[in-house]
């Protein structure tokens, strides 16, 4: 290398105990003769720990509960007799999946390189993927799998709108995602008297498809709730600053779980009489609005932690309040407060499975129900609990929100947080 | 429109007439009249805490008088939001904090209130901009965020934004207590060369060698009053309070 006939400077190496494993071992975790000891106790149980943890699941475990539930776990009893009479119905939600995936290929032709690509070809790889489980024919046809297969056209027809026609912008993909969750929403209620589109009870309505649809309406709409109820919060008018906090603060001061109880009566008192409530509707209102208490309170701390001179500096240009609050004050109180939003999402999808409390069978509800009856009808004899099944649901909670951290990591590291 | 008679009415761009302002009891501003006359230069020094932030603060009306007249531009200074809005246009303002938007370029930090209240096609407000910031001298940082440029680059980009709305009057709260040595001098030579392009200007600032060069006047507060009101010479050489002579003993 060059550097070797250069002339020495007075650049030298750290000595060698500060560099390599062997210098950050000593530094870390053997600086003192107590941290060396805690070092091999904390050592000692966690091998232990991993050692029958890791045996537990490679050689005990039975995951055959997992394949059992199939379909069950991803759009619940939707496409049973008792919901689908006389009809088969699993194209409806399939269909569904299709819209998530073209959209997903528009947003990688909006998007360009980068993270966006990377999930819209995971999702669709691995929805595509499910096409090939090693069920009988029997339990999985042709037909459904090559629904799952059609993603990756979908998919690149996505790409293909965005790339080459008037589409390709995110206005349009946010429109089209607004209309597809509509489109969805009628897809999957069906339509009295069309046929192919029988309507079917949002009680039948369940798995990961029930959570999912949940939080991506909670998210959604809580999200400007929540920005209004923080701008109302601050606001000079004593009437609507009154109002916001008494909101905010009934529903931070009660418990999901007792929300969605009283869900039963509380909601309809708000719609005119005969207005069709069902389960599903009132749950959805509850979960959104009890998000929105909370994303109002995190909007809030990012308003407060503003410089007033922002705010003065738009006000001396001319800028009428309103613009001074959509245009300087508000974005960059989001931006200082993506974390707590993005936590405050996470914390929405997983409450999404406290909906059991209504009688509906999400995802975690429904594994525990019917791997239960399973074995109680000796469907899996060879059983006698069935605790894979929670930790594969671990693993799609998981999932979701590890993939929703990631992303607003890198938002935020797109935006420059901390940085300007 | 009356006026304090000796001066011709149009040429009055700013009158003050008996102003006071409190904040809770405390009485920040104890009845100041003046009158600023187009393309005059005024500079405002005075004790810290003596009311002289408060008292260009009302001229904009970040900050709200309680009592006396004050007339920009021939539009009183009242609650009507339409008046305020119109004089706030009129009237461009410079923070010793700069208060540039840290979410928003250099170039959109320039535009943004040109595109949004004068309604200025963009690529005309950028073509302004770009102007502006070849004035200003830094016309290559346009596509950096604030947070990128060195404090006298950062206020000279705010200068720049206020003058984007082509105001007839601009207003400077310390504009170089914030900065070191070096950068004072950036922002000051912007500021002498603005003067002698005929705006108006009312500026705190404690650079007296500036005040010397470009005031027309020099303005001494004190408690909340104008104590001294003379030309940069007669102030300097023979004030008529003994205070102004304690206070410039002090700052020398
Ligand atoms: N928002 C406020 N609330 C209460 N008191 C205030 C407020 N702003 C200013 N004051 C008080 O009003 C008086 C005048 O303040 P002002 O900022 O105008 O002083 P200044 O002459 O600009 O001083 P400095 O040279 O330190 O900037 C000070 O005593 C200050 O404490
Ligand atoms: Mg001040």
């Amino acid at each position: 290398m060059s550097t070797v006939t250069e002339p020495v400077t007075t650049q030298l190496p750290p000595p060698r105990s500060e560099i390599g494993l062997v210098g950050w071992l000593r530094a870390n975790l053997f600086s003192t003769w107590y941290n060396s000891a805690l070092t091999v106790v904390v050592g000692a149980l966690a091998a232990w720990a991993l050692w029958y943890g890791l045996r537990w699941l490679f050689i005990d475990a039975d995951f055959t509960v997992v394949s059992t539930l199939g379909g069950l776990l991803i759009i619940g009893q939707y496409n049973t007799d008792q919901a689908c009479a006389g009809q088969n119905c699993f194209w409806r939600p399939q269909a569904a999946l299709l819209l998530v995936t073209l959209l997903l290929g528009m947003s990688w032709g909006v998007a360009g390189e980068g993270l966006t690509r990377r999930i819209a070809i995971i999702v669709a790889t691995v929805v595509a993927l499910f096409a090939f489980l090693p069920y009988s024919l029997e339990r999985m046809g042709w037909d459904v799998r090559l629904l799952l297969l059609a993603n990756v056209p979908s998919l690149l027809l996505g790409w293909a709108l965005a790339r080459y026609t008037r589409l390709g912008t995110w206005r349009w993909v946010a429109i089209l995602s607004v209309a597809a969750f509509l489109l969805t929403l009628v897809l999957l209620r069906g339509l009295p008297g069309v046929p192919g589109l029988q309507p079917v009870s949002v009680l039948y309505w369940g798995g990961l498809m029930l959570n999912l649809l949940l939080a991506v309406a909670g998210i959604v709409v809580s999200f400007p709730i929540g920005i209004a109820l923080a701008l109302g919060r601050r606001s000079r008018l004593p009437v609507v600053k009154l109002l916001c906090v008494v909101f905010i603060e009934v529903f931070r001061g009660v418990p999901l779980i007792t929300l969605l109880f009283m869900s039963q009566v509380l909601v309809p008192l708000a719609f005119p009489e005969n207005f069709p409530l069902n389960a599903l509707l009132r749950a959805a209102i509850i979960i959104t609005l009890f998000s929105a208490a909370y994303m109002a309170e995190n909007i809030r701390g990012g308003l407060q932690a503003l410089h007033p001179g922002q705010a003065e500096a738009a006000r001396a240009l001319g800028l009428p309040g309103w613009q001074t609050t959509l245009l300087i004050s508000l974005p960059q109180a989001i931006r200082n407060v993506i974390p707590a939003i993005v936590g405050q999402f996470i914390a929405l999808f997983k409450d999404t499975s406290l909906v059991y409390i209504i009688g509906m069978l999400d995802i975690v509800e429904l594994s525990r129900k019917f791997a239960t009856t399973y074995v109680e009808n000796n469907m899996l004899p060879y059983l006698d609990d069935v605790q894979e099944v929670f930790i594969f649901l671990a693993l799609v909670f998981w999932i979701f929100c590890f993939g929703m951290s990631h992303i607003s990591g890198r938002i935020e590291r797109h935006l420059g947080v901390g940085e300007r | 429109m009356t006026t304090n008679g000796t001066t011709d009415p149009v040429e009055d761009i700013i009158v003050c007439r008996d102003v006071h302002k409190w904040y809770g009891n405390f009485h920040a501003l104890r009845g100041v009249s003046t009158t600023v006359q187009k393309g005059e230069v005024v500079v405002i020094i005075g004790p810290s805490g003596s009311g002289k932030s408060t008292f260009i603060r009302t001229i904009n009306r970040l900050e709200q008088h309680q009592r006396g007249d004050i007339i920009v531009d021939g539009i009183e200074l009242t609650n009507d939001v339409r008046n305020i809005d119109a004089i706030r246009r009129d009237v461009g303002m410079v923070f010793q904090s700069f208060n540039l938007f840290p979410h928003l370029t250099v170039l959109r930090n320039i535009t943004l209130a040109p595109t949004k209240v004068r309604h200025m096609p963009s690529h005309e407000a950028e073509g302004v901009a770009m102007e502006l910031l070849e004035r200003v001298g830094i016309p290559e940082q346009a596509d950096k965020y604030p947070a990128q440029l060195s404090g006298g680059q950062q206020q000279r980009v705010a200068i720049a934004r206020a003058l984007a709305m082509q105001p007839n009057i601009m207003l400077f709260d310390e504009p170089t207590s914030a900065l070191d040595p070096e950068m004072i001098k950036e922002v000051l030579e912007v500021m002498r060369e603005l003067a002698e392009s005929q705006m108006t200007i009312l500026a705190v600032s404690h650079e007296l060698g500036f005040a010397r060069e470009v005031a027309d006047r020099i303005v001494m507060f004190d408690e909340g009053q104008i104590v001294e009101d003379l030309p940069p010479d007669e102030f300097f050489n023979n004030p008529r309070h003994e205070r102004v002579k304690h206070f410039l003993s002090q700052i020398l």
